[in-house]
């Protein structure tokens, strides 16, 4: 589904990502972990195309599409989402509104009918009882004035509407406390499925005793220097990034 | 009387002062037709005109057309598709019956043209004709009374509300020989005391040709008397509007006033309103969406003369390609007015690099007991919405629209007839190419 080849980009002038290479299989959730200033949410940017990084090598194949050559909306149309580690606010613009407009830009180059507002509101129902979210946020402009937790859980509710092929979460539990951590993981476990794929990236290993990664992968320095199961994850827990960190100056693995 | 005007030569071909069409009005129209010719018509050395240059009027040949006829299916997107209106429709400033609808039969709401009302009406000659245009100062208020041919009278009785919309729709239809299609709307508007009204007042051309419109209404809101008022300014690329309106507001009134441009290749909006009393409430907004080669001034004058009103002011600006606004908002706040509230703010997106705002607020405050501010903010579309809603599928042209249409609601959704609202909305999209 996606393959990502020897990737490196700039941000000013700075290489942030060295070379990294991923694939990711129909069904398989992969979680990325790394320190902070790893290239992270560089990553997730790069993927869901924004435009202040300069691609310096490599190439990104999704599904068969050079995904590099793609707008962010034509990306969305073809399945991908990402749910950001800072949702934007948009005031005046109201979350039903939004989210209707983008389900009918997705449905529209999928070649499905369009949605009108009283089919929209019986489609979104069950997913928005699922995340817990309230009724009346429909009608409240896009994260304006919502909590941390409100708007990671209506991050996670767009993706549940929008029904993309490759969820990227970035950074989906910063800022959460257990409870709100908890529904975010219901809600995503709720949408795996064989033809689904995700990539979780995070700081830490938390989240991933909720949605459980086929693969973990370990991100530094603008590469993926180890790869492995869960229980990668928990050893990162255990001892923290210093180890790795040791292990390739000491030219070990890596 | 002074009926013969001391310089024959017009500054505008084709634009003379005709007396014997003046009938009963002949003396204030010479003079302020006189006023007109006195000042000339205004150059970008004159600081009120410094960014909004009108000089090019003068290498124009005018014609005022006739009643040619506008076929019915023309006109829905300025009559706002179905809804429910009193309208009266000029074309080429003469009554048009086909396009008007009933306009009897509405309890408390006498609408007729301004020569029938004139006819036999003392007191509007002597007590409310032409008594808030000041020809001195805006020459073009002088051109308007001293050259236009017909006009619009509604006068709302004590304690009426008017529930429809009262739509007054001037169009000017292209010149077959090409000469710019001359239009001057007047219109005059009483709103008893303890009325309460909305008017629309739509401005809108036919064919491809150039014109020039020049409008002036005056408006009288007698004490508690409550009047929304709605330009809507959709006229063609080829086409000059110049307007003034003019309020009198009297002790207890409130005044809502929504300003709408889309079109046009120059706008010049002067719109004056006095606060002579107390407890007035007055609201003057604006929403400018413009690009190409466009230009929209919007200048405003508040007087607050008496104690305990309040007033609020928001003209917001989205500019592309290389249009240009301008927006001048004064403020004067008198000796006497203390306890006054205002607030006037200008906010500007430039969709271009290529696109120029000038926004200057004057505010002038003689009272010591008063809460006056004012801000204006002129930046790009914020990039991180946009992003983010390409990110959820929706294409950029259709986000950046969605973000302007926000900036607009602040504005637009003030507005409290249901339908028009709709309507702006889907010209605003239209304005902006997306559907």
């Amino acid at each position: 589904m996606l393959r990502i080849d020897q990737l490196k980009a700039d941000v000013e002038n700075k290489q942030i990502l060295k070379g990294l290479s991923l694939e990711v299989k129909p069904g398989e959730v992969h979680a990325i972990m790394g320190p902070n200033g790893s290239g992270k949410s560089t990553l997730a940017s790069i993927l869901a195309g924004r435009d202040a990084y300069e691609i310096t090598g490599g190439s990104v194949d999704f599904d068969g599409q050079d995904l590099l050559e793609m707008a962010p909306d034509e990306r969305a149309h073809a399945g991908l989402f990402l749910a950001f580690q800072y949702p934007v606010e948009i005031p005046g613009v109201s979350n039903a509104y939004f989210l209707r407009q983008a389900l009918n830009s997705v449905r529209k180059a999928r070649g499905e009918a369009e949605l009108d507002s009283l089919q929209f509101m019986n489609f979104i129902k069950e997913k928005i009882k699922m995340l817990e979210l309230d009724q009346t946020m429909l009608q409240r402009s896009v994260n304006e004035g919502f909590s941390g937790g409100e708007k990671k859980r209506n991050e996670i509710f767009q993706m549940a509407v929008l029904e993309p092929k490759l969820c990227i979460l970035d950074e989906t539990d910063s800022g959460l406390d257990i409870d709100a951590l908890k529904t975010v993981a219901d809600g995503v476990n709720a949408l795996r499925s064989p033809e689904r794929s995700f990539v979780v990236i995070t700081h830490y290993q938390r989240l991933l005793n909720y949605i459980v990664p086929d693969f973990v992968h370990i991100l530094m320095e603008g590469r993926i220097v180890r790869s492995g199961g869960r229980e990668l994850a928990l050893e990162l827990e255990e001892k923290g990034y210093g180890w790795i960190e040791e292990e390739l100056a000491t030219g070990g693995r890596a | 009387m002074a009926t013969s005007l001391k310089s024959n030569s017009a500054p505008l071909a084709g634009l003379e002062f005709d007396p014997s069409a003046c009938g009963v009005l002949t003396a204030v129209r010479a003079e302020a037709y006189q006023a007109f010719l006195d000042r000339g018509v205004p150059t970008t050395k004159d600081e009120e005109y410094k960014y909004t240059p009108v000089t090019d009027l003068a290498d124009r040949y005018f014609v005022q057309g006739g009643p040619v006829p506008v076929p019915e299916s023309a006109i829905t997107e300025w009559i706002y598709g179905d809804l429910d209106q009193i309208r009266i429709v000029f074309v080429n400033g003469h009554f048009s019956e086909e396009l008007t609808t009933s306009l009897r039969g509405v309890e408390g709401l006498e609408i007729r043209t301004l020569s029938c009302a004139l006819g036999g009406r003392q007191e509007i000659i002597e007590d409310l004709f032409g008594k808030l245009v000041k020809p001195q100062q805006f020459p073009f208020a002088g051109l308007n009374t001293g050259t236009f041919k017909e006009g619009t009278y509604i006068r709302i009785s004590a304690n009426t509300k008017i529930e429809k919309p009262i739509h007054i729709l001037n169009i000017a239809t292209a010149d077959a020989n090409g000469a710019t299609q001359y239009v001057a709307p007047r219109t005059l508007v009483v709103v008893e005391g303890g009325a309460d009204a909305t008017l629309i007042e739509t401005f809108a051309t036919y064919g491809d040709g150039p014109s020039f419109t020049n409008a002036v209404t005056e408006i009288h809101i007698e004490p508690n008397g409550h009047l929304q008022l709605v330009k809507v300014q959709q006229e063609g690329l080829k086409s000059h509007h110049i307007a003034n309106t003019e309020v009198h507001q009297a002790p207890d009134s409130a005044f809502n006033h929504y300003s709408v441009t889309f079109g046009g290749k120059l706008t010049r909006n002067d719109l004056n309103v006095f606060l002579d009393g107390q407890n007035i409430h007055t609201r003057m907004d604006g929403i400018v969406v413009i690009d190409g080669e466009q230009l929209a001034d919007n200048h405003t004058r508040l007087d607050h003369a008496y104690a305990n009103c309040n007033s609020f002011e928001v003209y917001k600006h989205v500019l592309g390609g290389e249009s240009t606004g301008v927006f001048n908002g004064k403020i004067f706040v008198h000796q006497d007015a203390q306890k006054t509230d205002a607030k006037q703010t200008n906010n500007t997106i430039l969709l271009s690099g290529k696109a120029t705002m000038n926004s200057k607020p004057q505010l002038e405050i003689f009272a010591d007991d008063v809460k006056c501010t004012h801000g204006a903010t002129v930046g790009y579309l914020d990039r991180d919405p946009v992003f983010y809603m390409q990110a959820r599928g929706i294409p950029k042209a259709q986000a950046e629209a969605l973000m302007v249409y926000a900036f607009a609601a602040e504005v637009l959704e003030k507005i409290t007839v249901p339908g028009l609202v709709e309507s702006l909305e889907a010209m605003l999209f239209a304005k902006l190419n997306v559907q």
